[in-house]
């Protein structure tokens, strides 16, 4: 769902401030998008979550990290130390991280698989908290541990739906990410969460003649023509940096 | 005094080109530390250039050995090291190294690159790879050919001089062809 058209029908732009992806993207995410951050572990799908969120917040956008795997005090002491992090974002709760654990115990959800009302419950919390804390960029890291809890295909669709419906009326601009095995086929675990995503961006390791380069590529974006290339990555202090892949006749694998 | 004309040549032939210039620089072996000494003290600090001195060819530490020698401050100038890893160098990493892990990862000096580019927007550059032949030891003329045009492309938009190193005695047809693809101007040493 759309949030805003400028005058010659473009969706309005949430600018990453990563510039290779604002690029790739002619300008930025459509804003209210849900957008899948797809890959297996160690590609830089948390840093590029991370790094779009301090960016947002440093623009004045109030950015939020729901963590589900990583306490988030853990989390922060691994991170990149990014040049432009500047630790007032947090404590003028620009930039906010909460563990998604205490949301459940608070929430009261103590079983292992969350039943359709605890799914509800979930997601509206969490849309609560959007629109309480007036976040226009969150990130839930990840959407797949969330969705082992939920098990059931229906109730993961109805999740999606239901958090991605009422995120984008709100102008928040959604990053889920799904952790994938290199070998799998498609970006998420169940599926629905591809499918159900109005982006999808893929982060993977492609092997080079034994070389192991990190690579992105930006497979869907609704709402805005974009280039479909592969390009490696880098993370830095500066932030993600992005090239083109090269292609000279050597490429054997996919990312 | 012929090594002094090197040094001198080589600074006055890139004061005469303009900012975003692409060079080949083809050089004779022993015209190389005078070739790099007039390249950065004679013609970059003069310039007040930043220096991002890509190499494949030698290890980092030995050219800021010369530079040291040479007593040219280290305070401007950088380097890409994409040979010092592949070689188990264990020489300690001087400050201003990047190691990229092997000189067949063109996309990762892209990067490196522009990560030391990007802290200093606001001055100018000169960006040397060193050499083109030993990237061609390593990577096929397809390959090497697609990096040079990116990169290089990239580097003058940034009104950057690009310096590419080509050592006479090991110039192949493929390699000179390349280089003039990719290059505005050719300065061949004398000597």
């Amino acid at each position: 769902m759309p949030t805003k058209e400028h005058a010659d029908g473009e969706r309005e732009r949430c600018v990453t401030g990563i510039d290779a992806i604002d690029h790739i993207l002619n300008g930025g995410i459509p804003r209210g998008n849900t957008v899948l951050i797809s890959g297996s572990v160690g590609t830089g799908k948390t840093s590029i979550c991370i790094e779009f969120l301090i960016r947002g917040a440093i623009n004045g956008e109030n950015s939020l990290y729901l963590s589900v795997t990583e306490p988030t005090d853990k989390l922060l002491q691994n991170v990149i130390p990014f040049d432009f992090f500047d630790d007032r974002l947090a404590r003028q709760g620009k930039l906010q991280f909460l563990d998604l654990p205490k949301m459940y115990e608070k929430l009261g959800i103590d079983r292992e698989d969350l039943d359709l009302d605890q799914t509800r419950l979930l997601a509206d919390t969490i849309a609560g908290l959007v629109e309480e804390q007036k976040i226009k960029r969150l990130v839930l890291d990840s959407v797949t541990s969330v969705c082992y809890r939920i098990r059931e295909q229906e109730r993961i669709r109805d999740f999606l739906l239901r958090l991605g419906t009422v995120l984008s009326a709100k102008g928040c601009t959604t990053l889920l990410v799904s952790e994938i095995r290199s070998s799998e086929e498609g970006y998420s675990q169940w599926g629905v969460e591809e499918a159900l995503a109005d982006g999808v961006i893929v982060t993977g390791n492609l092997e080079r003649r034994g070389d192991l380069l990190r690579t992105l590529q930006i497979v869907k974006m609704r709402g805005t023509t974009h280039s479909r290339a592969k390009y490696v990555l880098d993370l830095t202090t500066s932030g993600v940096l992005l090239v083109p892949l090269l292609k000279g006749g050597s490429v054997t694998g996919g990312g | 005094m012929g090594e002094i004309s090197v040094t001198a040549e080589v600074s006055e032939k890139l004061r005469a080109l303009p900012e975003s210039s692409a060079i080949a620089m083809r050089l004779k072996s022993e015209q190389y530390f005078d070739a790099i000494q007039g390249m950065i003290d004679r013609f970059a600090m003069k310039k007040d250039l930043e220096v991002v001195y890509v190499t494949s060819t030698i290890p980092s530490q030995s050219i800021i050995n010369a530079l040291e020698v040479l007593e040219i401050p280290m305070d401007h100038i950088w380097f890409v090291d994409c040979i010092s890893q592949i070689m188990m160098s264990q020489e300690k990493r001087h400050p201003h190294a990047i190691i990229v892990e092997s000189p067949t990862m063109l996309e990762n000096i892209m990067l490196k690159v522009e990560f030391l580019l990007r802290r200093v927007p606001e001055r100018n550059a000169l960006v040397v790879l060193d050499s083109i032949n030993s990237l061609a030891i390593h990577n096929n003329t397809k390959i090497l050919s697609e990096f040079l045009h990116i990169l290089v492309n990239n580097l003058r938009s940034r009104g950057a001089y690009t310096v590419i190193f080509s050592m006479q005695e090991y110039e192949t047809e493929e390699i000179r062809n390349m280089l003039v693809l990719v290059s505005d101007e050719t300065i061949e040493l004398g000597g």
